[in-house]
């Protein structure tokens, strides 16, 4: 029996964005929450790539849309980041708890 | 290549990228967090070329490993969010199970709604015909993207992913710039 096929492949995508969803859910540190979104992300790019192997072969329109989505990558893990360094420099602390309250109590 | 080949080097790639990941999840050190995440990118990369995809591969391990990736690294070790021992403060069993929970209802739902009628229309598709010569390489991707830019969506969309970048340079600088007050403030 073939392993390797479009079922297995997007099935090994979905347990990647599982696993992300609970690394987002369950860490604490913003900056490990946006690790995990990487890792849910890495789910996507391999079920656009395998997509486009196994159904689509006429032209790289999957590669295409993974370019797109390691732009937009890019983009989010700067503002993200940066977002986090404000948040650092105002409480000291990137635990979910501590940022909650959107400015509500300055420390 | 064999087709036992191809099999087996899938079920390498896939092991070793669940494993990974779900270290990457699991492990208390951020920055081992990070170092298995980069890790991590090689058995996808593995499965880029596996699928013909050679280009994108090249791309994961260049571009994601090594600029995306290493901005994490940067900035994790500049605040350091471990202060005790590795630990994350306050990583209690609770919070575990919450999460643990809330994957399993997601992975319900997902088993339930979403799964069944991707799958159906995926299967419906023909397979695909793939064996042209230098696909997934640079030129035919270039040709794709570039052929005819006056008519061509694809030309116009890739440019506008550099405007996006633009943007959010422009949105980093203005989030971490020091404003005047905190400067005379605190320093």
């Amino acid at each position: 029996m073939p392993l390797f096929n479009l079922a297995n492949c997007l099935a090994l995508a979905l347990l990647l964005v599982l696993i992300g969803g609970f690394g987002v859910l369950r860490r604490r540190s913003l900056l490990l929450v946006l690790l995990s979104v990487e890792v849910m992300l890495n789910g996507v790019n391999i079920a656009l790539i395998a997509f486009n192997y196994f159904r689509w072969g006429q032209s790289e329109s999957g590669h295409y849309l993974y370019m797109l989505s390691i732009g937009v990558a890019a983009v989010e893990a700067a503002v993200g980041l940066s977002m986090v360094i404000v948040l650092f420099r105002n409480y000291r602390d990137i635990t979910r708890e501590r940022i909650s309250m959107l400015g509500e109590t300055r420390e | 290549m064999p087709p036992q080949l191809i099999d087996i080097l899938f079920a390498l790639a896939a092991i070793g990228l669940l494993g990974l990941s779900a270290a990457v999840v699991l492990i208390r050190n951020p920055v081992r967090s990070t170092l298995l995440l980069i890790l991590s990118f090689l058995p996808t990369a593995l499965l880029y070329i596996l699928m013909q995809a050679p280009f994108v591969g090249i791309l994961q391990i260049l571009v994601y490993g090594g600029a995306i990736m290493m901005l994490f690294t940067f900035v994790i070790m500049m605040i350091n969010p471990a202060p005790k021992g590795g630990e994350i403060p306050g990583e209690d069993a609770k919070i575990r199970w919450k999460g643990l929970v809330s994957t399993l209802v997601l992975l319900a739902v997902a088993g339930i709604i979403v799964i069944p009628p991707v799958y159906h229309a995926a299967m419906a598709l023909p397979p695909a015909a793939v064996g042209k010569p230098g696909f997934g390489g640079i030129a035919s991707l270039a040709e794709l993207i570039f052929r005819d830019p006056a008519n061509n969506p694809l030309t116009v969309s890739f440019e506008l992913i550099s405007f996006l970048i633009l943007v959010g340079i422009i949105a980093a600088l203005n989030f971490s710039r020091r404003r005047r007050s905190d400067i005379s403030g605190d320093a």
